[in-house]
């Protein structure tokens, strides 16, 4: 089964403080999309209006175009996986699962049914007679994921499902969950803070921040195009590097200038902009770490972060500025060496007072 | 935002009223059903009787029947009754002379019992196992500690030689026979207060101590008693507001006597309604104990909700 | 540290622990004198008092308790009263925590600050006016007068309310997601999760009103109705001119063994349900 979810105008309010304003969004059938943002960008609680446990405050909520938020959480066809799993501690795993069809009345059978197959898929036929107290965190998330699967939704809603768990099983289970979602083809929507999680398991990213959506896109989308430069700052690590900037649009293209006299030259096209204060941003990786000299800057070396496969070198240009750039894994720079940074003007981009962003390459 | 669709108007016109989306914290009536059997009992076996019992006081009354108003007659006519004033002098003097020292003796049984060895266990269980037994028993039991000749007491006096104090019959004494029952009955309590308020001390502080030098005496000083200071003025007031009701051991043990002095408020109250019928005056005398217990209980509220400030 | 240090040390251990055993003493000694006196004849005793030190010991005090004594009613009684009242505290005090702790209703706030008031009100001061009631009602003298008194406790509402708070919201939500029911979320999945708390709340209720006095010594005044506790009043009122003293130190240990025992076993509970309730 499966479903898409169409989310109309919604607010939301908690007192007298707004949560989520005026928000739209549909999903499509089969899709995965996964909610990013910050702790308190409003992200679960747009993941809780879906599944009933909130109130909606204007708007609408549909699935498959059937109103269903004036609907109560169990009529609305939905499963939900929580952070905690909210497993009941009392009832062992095979009880667990049966709860939520033995209240709509399916018959043993079915029930059993439904069970094994769950459990055959999830690896777990061996931990269905234990209680949830026996099981490691690893094991009780599949509980809770079986419990979901087995009353074969038309939506799965995973509430930061991930962030219970150790690093190792944490990317274990992702992976799973990539597969769990190929194998059900059902619509799955996902909350997280994590952008890893987020870039590795979305088809598409829904980009929350303060009450609303920022961007919504596919992750490479998100990742290349950032449309905000909150989205910029917050995906990708480490951050996307900001500096502020003056232009000079003489030409077809533009050219950065920093406050220290380096300049950049962009791929962004000048007639596109106007003329007031902008923001330029660039990653690290789009950082080149070149001898002193042969840059857009020279800069010494603050800190290095050596990651294995690439070297983050942290370097301070002369007007004080941190530019975080990149050189090869087995980089033989060193603390308080000076080295020049070679920009990537077809990597770059730039944002406006108001958080706009334009893109090198953009027609 | 690019995603974002033009969606076609549902049926329902956007300026018109909008179906409610469920809210599964609304609040509804059919709600109470939960809590509506307990709220039956309670309202009419504590706050009807309450009220009721304000009214009976300011009313000449006896078991059937509540006869006339009386106004402030009750509370004047107590006000002039010795033997009410006397009760209430000996209420005091009674939570006088238990509270203080439960308190004192269930601390030091805490501070010496809190550790986690086997005798330790042991006696925590029997300085405990006084509290669950009934007045009744307790009451029997001294009694014949207290008893003339046959007794514990007079048997031990008896092997020096000596006569023992007459602790039901003297009238200087035999409010302190009573105490000392309550004292024997009641010091489980406070003793278990103790230690949960000792328990809950985080250990690095005393970890730390040790690394500062400091003797046992300057840890008990300056560490242990000042975190259990809160607990102490809780343990003061509960015993306050536990011995206020002193009933059983006195009614058993000496009946109010010798010459009232062993009546405490609650077996006035009980004199009164109960073997006088007078129930309008006993109702003004119930009236009076409850302010006293409800100032004590006010006290402990507040000491109690304090919780976060001394912590 | 230095031994002179330690030996001051081990002093002071001493002065306490000899304090320790002191107070234990006196704790137990008044027990064995009891359970001493209930083993021998009353004859001897009267000669002697020193004779409980020393052979002959009998059981025909105990013998004579079993048989003559209304011990036996009363206890049954006693088991009627307490354990009906903590079966109805039980149902009301989860009902109602269930209710003022996950549900809405209109005023809810309100009415548990009011439950919250009934735990400062002493049973004395609704006394006189109970009684009035129960006689209006003809309620003395049987067991629903001995029993309802209790059932408007407010400590077992104010316990569960709390524990239920306790409980992770996010299990009733999931429940609501596998359509449960209010009541189904309340018997199928809170309820199990409180049987501590029940525990709890069911031993600190039937320890009360097993040993409750002064409402059943003004409500059951037929000595059918008798619990044991009144019931024992009864026996002490003459005390050397009744059945002799060693008969009524046997009715003593016989009506205090049983309560000690169920204490050793369930001592954790107990001393949680005493001291908890004295708290609040």
């Amino acid at each position: 089964m499966t479903a898409d979810i169409e989310i109309r105008n919604v607010s939301k309010q908690f007192g007298a403080m707004s949560v989520l304003e005026d928000l739209s969004l549909s999903i499509k059938a089969r899709e995965f999309v996964v909610f990013l943002g910050p702790s308190g960008c409003g992200k679960s609680t747009l993941l809780r209006m879906i599944a009933g446990l909130e109130t909606v405050d204007s708007g609408e909520i549909a699935i498959n175009d059937q109103r269903i938020d004036h609907l109560p959480p169990g009529k609305r066809g939905i499963a939900m996986v929580f952070q905690s799993y909210a497993l009941y501690p009392h009832m062992t795993v095979r009880d667990n699962m049966a709860f939520g069809l033995q209240n709509i009345g399916i018959s043993r059978q079915i029930i059993d049914a439904r069970i094994n197959e769950a459990s055959r898929i999830l690896e777990m036929p061996h931990l269905l007679d234990r209680k949830p107290g026996q099981l490691s965190g690893g094991q009780r998330q599949r509980v809770a994921i079986g419990r979901a699967i087995v009353k074969e939704p038309k939506a799965f809603l995973f509430d930061e499902p991930l962030s219970n768990l150790d690093a190792a099983l944490r990317t274990r289970t992702r992976i799973e969950l990539a597969q769990l979602h190929q194998r059900l083809q059902s619509t799955m929507i996902f909350v997280t803070h994590d952008q890893v999680e987020a870039m590795t398991l979305a088809d598409r990213i829904v980009v929350m921040n303060n009450r609303k959506i920022e961007q919504i896109g596919s992750p490479m989308e998100i990742y290349d195009r950032p449309a905000t430069k909150f989205v910029a700052g917050f995906v990708g690590a480490p951050a996307m590097n900001f500096v502020d900037a003056t232009l000079d649009r003489s030409g077809g293209n533009t050219k950065v200038k920093f406050a220290g006299g380096i300049s950049v030259q962009t791929e962004i096209a000048s007639n596109l902009l106007a003329d007031s204060n902008y923001t330029f941003g660039i990653r690290s990786e789009d950082v080149r770490v070149v001898p002193a000299g042969h840059g857009d800057a020279d800069g010494v070396v603050d800190v290095l972060e050596r990651l294995g496969e690439r070297t983050l070198i942290y370097a301070r240009l002369g007007d004080g500025l941190q530019i975080v750039g990149s050189d090869v894994g087995n980089s033989s720079v060193t603390v308080g060496h000076k080295v020049g940074l070679a920009f990537d003007g077809k990597k770059s981009h730039l944002f406006s007072e108001a958080g706009r962003a334009w893109h090198a390459g953009e027609a | 935002m690019a995603d974002q669709l033009a969606m076609p108007h549902t049926a329902t016109p956007a300026a018109s009223v909008r179906t409610p989306s469920a809210d599964i914290y609304a609040p509804q009536w059919r709600n109470v059903i939960f809590v509506a059997p307990f709220l039956f009992f309670f309202t009419t076996l504590l706050l009807f009787p309450l009220l009721w019992g304000i009214w009976l006081s300011f009313h000449k009354a006896d078991t059937f029947s509540s006869g006339n108003f009386v106004g402030l007659g009750n509370y004047v006519r107590l006000y002039h009754d010795k033997v009410f004033l006397q009760s209430i002098w000996n209420t005091f003097y009674f939570v006088l002379l238990t509270v203080p020292t439960l308190a004192l003796i269930g601390l030091f049984l805490a501070l010496c019992l809190n550790r986690r060895t086997r005798t330790a266990a042991v006696l925590r269980t029997l300085f405990f196992s006084s509290s669950v037994l009934s007045v009744t028993i307790v009451t029997l039991i001294w009694r014949i500690v207290f008893i003339p000749n046959v007794g514990l007491l007079s048997t031990i006096y008896g092997w020096f030689g000596a006569t023992a104090p007459a602790f039901i019959s003297n009238p200087s004494l035999a409010m302190i026979g009573i105490a000392i029952a309550t004292l024997w009955w009641c010091i489980g309590l406070p003793m278990m207060l103790f230690l949960s308020a000792l328990q809950q001390i985080p250990r690095d502080i005393y970890e730390a101590a040790a690394l500062d030098n400091a003797n046992r005496w300057q840890t008990l000083r300056s560490i242990t008693l000042p975190s259990i200071k809160r607990t102490f003025v809780l343990v003061v007031i509960i015993q306050i507001v536990l011995q206020f009701q002193l009933f059983g051991q006195a009614w058993l043990m000496t009946r109010g006597g010798p010459n009232n002095l062993t009546k405490p408020i609650v077996l006035y109250i009980y004199d009164t309604a109960f073997r006088r019928w007078d129930l309008g005056m006993g109702a003004a005398a119930s009236e009076i104990l409850f302010i006293l217990i409800l100032v004590a209980a006010m006290a402990q509220y507040l000491v109690a909700r304090n919780k976060g400030d001394r912590a | 540290m230095s031994i002179t240090a330690i030996k001051g040390r081990a002093f002071g251990d001493r002065v306490l622990l000899a304090l320790v055993i002191l107070l234990s003493i006196v704790m137990i000694a008044p027990v064995l004198w009891v359970i001493g006196l209930s083993l021998k004849e009353n004859a001897e005793l009267m000669a002697n008092p020193n004779s409980v030190f020393h052979a002959p010991y009998t059981l025909r005090n105990y013998v004579n308790t079993v048989g003559t004594s209304s011990v036996f009613l009363w206890v049954g009684n006693s088991i009627i009263v307490s354990g009906g009242l903590t079966l109805g505290t039980l149902i009301l005090s989860s009902l109602a925590g269930y209710g003022f702790a996950r549900l809405n209703f209109p005023g809810r706030d309100v009415l548990f600050v009011i439950v919250l008031f009934g735990l400062a009100v002493p049973e004395q001061a609704v006394l006189v006016a109970r009684h009035q009631i129960f006689s209006i009602l003809k309620f003395h003298n049987t067991y629903p007068g001995l029993i309802l008194p209790g059932l408007s406790a407010s400590f077992g509402v104010f316990l569960m309310t709390q524990y239920f708070k306790a409980i992770p919201k996010e299990l009733d939500e999931a429940a609501m997601l596998d359509n449960a029911s209010r009541f189904r979320i309340f018997w199928k999945v809170l309820l199990p999760l409180t049987v501590p708390a029940q525990a709890t709340l069911g031993i600190f209720t039937f320890l009360g009103a097993w040993n409750d006095y002064l409402w059943p010594l003004i409500s059951a005044t037929n000595k059918e109705m008798y619990t044991l506790t009144v019931g024992m009043a009864s026996t002490q009122t003459n005390f050397a001119q009744s059945e002799g003293i060693g008969f009524l130190m046997a009715q003593a240990v016989f009506a205090g063994a049983p309560i000690l025992i169920v204490y050793l076993f369930f001592q954790k509970y107990i001393v949680t349900a005493v001291s908890g309730a004295a708290v609040r």
